[in-house]
């Protein structure tokens, strides 16, 4: 019988289209992961490239002066891309991977927006956790919504009952077809995904693909709890579109919306203007109060005075400090924002598994916001030692001909930040284990109903 | 009133029998509830961004006139700012805004990114979407016409009422517009309340004066989206009509209606930004930096193009040094530095946005085959929350950067002494009144007449689709059976 069931599952003409309609979009989601990864292999190319270029122009035609081609030099640093970003694009899209600052001031350079064409983010990426978040369910909504009421409208339930030793079984049977099935285009999407991204089957992918399962699973937790409750076909049908609905379009857009208004950022509008301020002022100031200060924020130069007039390169780059120094509340309450959205969205995103999937698949991927935070806290620390490796030689007038500006290779920042396992699957798990057990129970006592 | 009699009654019939449904008036609500949430924090969003932005924006003016008197130069590297302001009906379709960023520093000899956008804030929550009564009205209320609109013929086809509607002398046009009416007005009866709240809404972002543009603004929203949603009751309809079951319809409906709004869109674009490659941040200020240094490098002492505008100022004024110059030669040089890398800039800018528009082309024409894109795109033009009014944003405050820097070039080639000046001499620095010389950044919202220009794409496809729908209506009231 179960055999039948599988023939009759295949042969109909909507299953066949429905799948070939998903492996269509799952293939397209991976070239659509291939070019973002090739592009952002492309972008650290040109920076490296342009680094190279620039650093040896710059210090020929600067070649007198340390200080002032300092003022100029760009050293880039490159948030290295997993390849698991090809398959759930998240936030890379948006923040630049490779951020190229110089020794000035750092609060002015940080948050530079990069170069994109916003028509793309608003319409959204068609990449594989689009793919998977979206599409995946909606197919097993069509494949699984008349499971036991479409027989029941025809009338051919009583003789699948009659004829059948084990009715709930037999049901599960059913929903199992359907479920390897889907599991099998998700495991052959993954699996190709492996060579043409590049990925490296180690633990993060592991728990990509649990995570992935785990989704698929907790749909068909739904759907099963759905046929549990007897209705008829299109009231079931009405029932999981809604579902689906509600957790894909209408919740994590209230959620969003929510958390901007509930967290906004003035902070990063505050830390910007106070950063000029903080910089540009110390021209009109007591040049010993600057350095005073600069002192106390560096005592390893307080025995290198800087002359009481005329230009000094320390004392240019220790009012460029300043602004650091005097916005860095307002910089650090940015970053305690941003914090709080990041863990009240993960806190909220628990409960909606959707949102849960997505926020996980970027954690694994590093193309969340906490890997974009880690970057920006990277970048301070990148920028922190520049500047110390370079003070000393403003301060003993080192020649820029002693430096070998061919040395600075692109630095590559790599997010090493612990995923946990139990954060990740457990809220999926406790939703599968609650939809499908409770679907279950029910049907075992509504399934000889007939 | 004799006209449309029968369709008037059929239309009536509509009415009522939705009505009676539960689930439509549970539906209804659901819809209010979402539309009042819309409405808050639409409000709350616009009101808080825009009173930060107008904040921020007198403090930077503030810091910039306080500063005493200074090197010119100085200044135009003290620089201003500028913060994007909300239009009012971001309130209503808040469309690329979240993507778009706020603050833009402009200051001498560069060029900076409009930065801090919602969405490099944001967890990844964003692509899901965002609440606002657009979403509402081009998802939401074309989904629940379906709902209620799927059977509106198919289920009298399979119980049979339709053989004797049709034997009593109803035509299938009869048939359809009474249908298509009478889904109308149950459409009607959510959309009028929604743009009465639309449009409180929009009077309250405006403080009391309400320009013409705005009017033909909102006017045209509200028609544009009266049309769409009238086509989405018509083509529930003609799907109904076609289908064999009222199951079958609502499969068709629904595959559309994902296909429209999930599907299309990204499929577009994905298209347009795999063929058409812009190129890395990197890689574009590289460029521009190549042609800057191939006009000329104000900084190489050495440079050709430079020595030459110094060898003919030397034989115009007869002297043998820039010293001699009754003006001063580094605030020319650097003008003329200004003038030139603005120019290469703003040529290699156009380039880009031309990348740009040939990646959104295909989403653009796929108005034709979707026509959700089509009213997406024309809702977020005439909301003012589309990509040219932020290019528009970003070019005034270029233009503004620009004379900001040659303001202050021009105070220095006019009031800085060529010469250096000693420890015992008075600083090189003019008066700070001249800070008051640079009128404040203002930003004027494009007209609605460029806007539509822009979107000639749309307002053609929402033509085709009227003219289609039509069409449909009129070839299949010939060719429609009754089973």
């Amino acid at each position: 019988m179960i055999l039948l069931a599988v023939k009759n599952f295949v042969r109909s003409g909507g299953v066949r289209i429905g799948l070939l309609f998903l492996l269509v979009a799952g293939l397209a989601s991976l070239l659509v992961g291939h070019q973002f990864l090739n592009r952002q292999q492309t972008a650290v190319a040109d920076a490296r490239a342009f680094q190279q270029k620039d650093f040896r122009r710059s210090a020929a035609v600067h070649s007198h002066e340390l200080g002032l081609l300092l003022y100029y030099l760009k050293f880039s640093l490159v948030n290295e891309t997993s390849p698991l970003s090809g398959l759930s694009i998240g936030q890379r899209d948006v923040n630049a991977s490779v951020q190229s600052v110089t020794i000035r001031a750092l609060e002015g350079q940080k948050y530079d927006a990069d170069l994109t064409n916003p028509t793309n983010q608003l319409l959204g990426n068609l990449d594989f956790s689009f793919v998977l978040i979206y599409l995946f369910p909606l197919l097993i909504i069509a494949f699984t919504y008349n499971i036991i009421s479409e027989e029941k409208e025809s009338g051919t339930w009583r003789i699948v009952a009659v004829q059948s030793n084990n009715l709930l079984r037999f049901v599960g049977q059913l929903f199992l077809i359907r479920l390897l099935t889907l599991l099998g285009l998700l495991l052959i999407l993954l699996a190709l995904a492996v060579p043409l991204l590049g990925i490296a089957p180690d633990a993060s992918f592991g728990l990509f693909l649990a995570t992935s399962v785990l989704y698929v699973l907790f749909w068909f937790g739904v759907s099963v709890w759905v046929a549990s409750l007897q209705q008829r076909s299109s009231v079931n049908a009405m029932l999981l579109l809604g579902i689906w609905l509600g957790l894909v379009v209408v919740l994590p857009a209230i959620v969003n919306t929510y958390i901007t208004t509930r967290y906004p950022v003035p902070e990063a509008l505050a830390t910007t203007l106070a950063q000029r301020k903080g910089y540009h002022e110390k021209w009109d100031m007591d040049r010993t109060q600057t350095m005073t200060r600069f002192y106390a924020h560096y005592p390893q130069f307080k025995h290198n005075p800087v002359p009481d007039s005329g230009f000094s390169w320390l004392w240019y780059y220790a009012m460029q400090q300043l602004g650091d120094d005097e916005s860095a509340t307002q910089a650090d309450e940015l970053k305690a924002r941003l914090l709080q959205r990041e863990a009240a969205s993960r806190t909220i995103a628990r409960f909606i598994p959707t949102l849960h999937t997505q926020l996980q698949l970027n954690d694994l991927a590093r193309s969340g916001l906490g890997n974009q935070l880690r970057f920006l806290d990277y970048t301070s620390r990148f920028h922190e030692k520049k500047r110390l490796y370079f003070y000393p030689k403003l301060i003993n007038n080192a020649p820029v001909s002693a430096e070998r500006w061919d040395a600075f290779p692109v630095e590559t920042f790599t997010d090493r930040a612990p995923v946990g396992y139990v954060g990740v699957l457990a809220p999926l798990l406790l939703f599968i284990l609650g939809l499908a057990g409770f679907g279950w129970v029910n049907l075992s006592r509504s399934v000889y109903r007939l | 009133m004799k006209a449309l009699r029968p369709e008037r009654l059929i239309a009536q019939q509509v009415w009522h029998t939705a009505l009676l449904n539960r689930a439509v008036v549970y539906l209804g609500l659901f819809v209010g509830l979402v539309v009042v949430y819309a409405v808050y924090t639409g409000w709350a969003t616009f009101r808080k961004q825009n009173g930060l932005r107008t904040t921020y924006q007198q403090q930077a003016r503030h810091d910039w006139l306080n500063n005493p008197d200074k090197h010119p130069h100085r200044m135009a590297h003290y620089g201003h700012f500028a913060f994007r302001p909300k239009p009012p009906l971001s309130m209503f379709d808040s469309g690329m805004e979240s993507f778009l960023g706020s603050t833009l520093f402009l200051e001498a000899h560069k060029q900076n990114a409009v930065n801090f956008s919602e969405a490099g804030f944001s967890t990844g929550m964003l692509r899901f979407g965002e609440i606002s009564l657009a979403l509402v009205l081009q998802l939401l209320l074309p989904l629940l016409i379906f709902f209620l609109g799927f059977g509106s013929i198919a289920s009298e086809r399979e119980t049979g009422t339709l053989k004797i509607v049709l034997s009593q002398g109803i035509s299938w046009r009869q048939l359809i517009v009474g249908k298509s009416l009478g889904l109308i007005r149950l459409m009607l009866t959510l959309f009028i309340p929604i743009m009465l709240v639309a449009a409180v809404l929009w009077l309250t972002g405006q403080a009391g004066v309400v320009s013409a543009d705005q009017v033909v603004r909102f006017g045209l929203l509200a028609l544009a989206y009266g049309l769409y949603l009238s086509m989405c009751c018509v083509g529930a309809v003609l799907v109904s009509a076609v289908s064999a079951s009222a199951n079958v319809a609502l499969v068709r409906l629904i595959g559309l209606w994902l296909m429209f709004t999930i599907v299309l869109p990204r499929a577009s674009q994905a298209l347009g930004s795999a063929l058409f490659a812009a190129p890395s941040k990197v890689a574009f200020f590289d460029r521009i930096q190549d042609d800057v240094l191939k006009q000329g490098d104000s900084h190489n002492p050495n440079d050709p193009h430079y020595r030459a505008l110094k060898d003919s100022l030397l034989a115009v004024y007869r002297i043998d040094s820039v010293e001699q110059l009754p003006f001063n030669y580094s605030g020319f040089i650097m003008a003329e530095g200004e003038k030139i890398s603005a120019t290469l800039y703003n040529r290699h800018y156009d380039e880009l946005l031309a990348i740009y528009d040939r990646q959104n082309q295909f989403s653009r024409a796929m108005a034709f085959l979707n026509p959700f894109m089509a009213i997406k795109n024309l809702s977020m033009a005439l909301s003012g929350t589309d990509y040219a009014s932020f290019v528009d944003f970003g070019r005034q405050a270029e233009q503004y950067r620009y004379d900001l820097a040659q303001t202050m070039n021009e105070l220095q080639i006019r009031s800085i002494s060529n010469r250096k000046p000693g420890p015992a001499d008075k600083p090189a620095v003019i008066d700070r009144k001249h800070w008051e010389d640079v009128p404040e950044f203002r930003y004027t919202a494009l007209d609605v007449g460029p806007v539509l220009a822009c979107q000639t794409i749309s307002l053609l496809a929402f033509l085709f689709w009227g003219l289609a729908l039509v069409y449909l209506i009129r070839k299949l009231s010939k060719t429609l059976r009754a089973v």
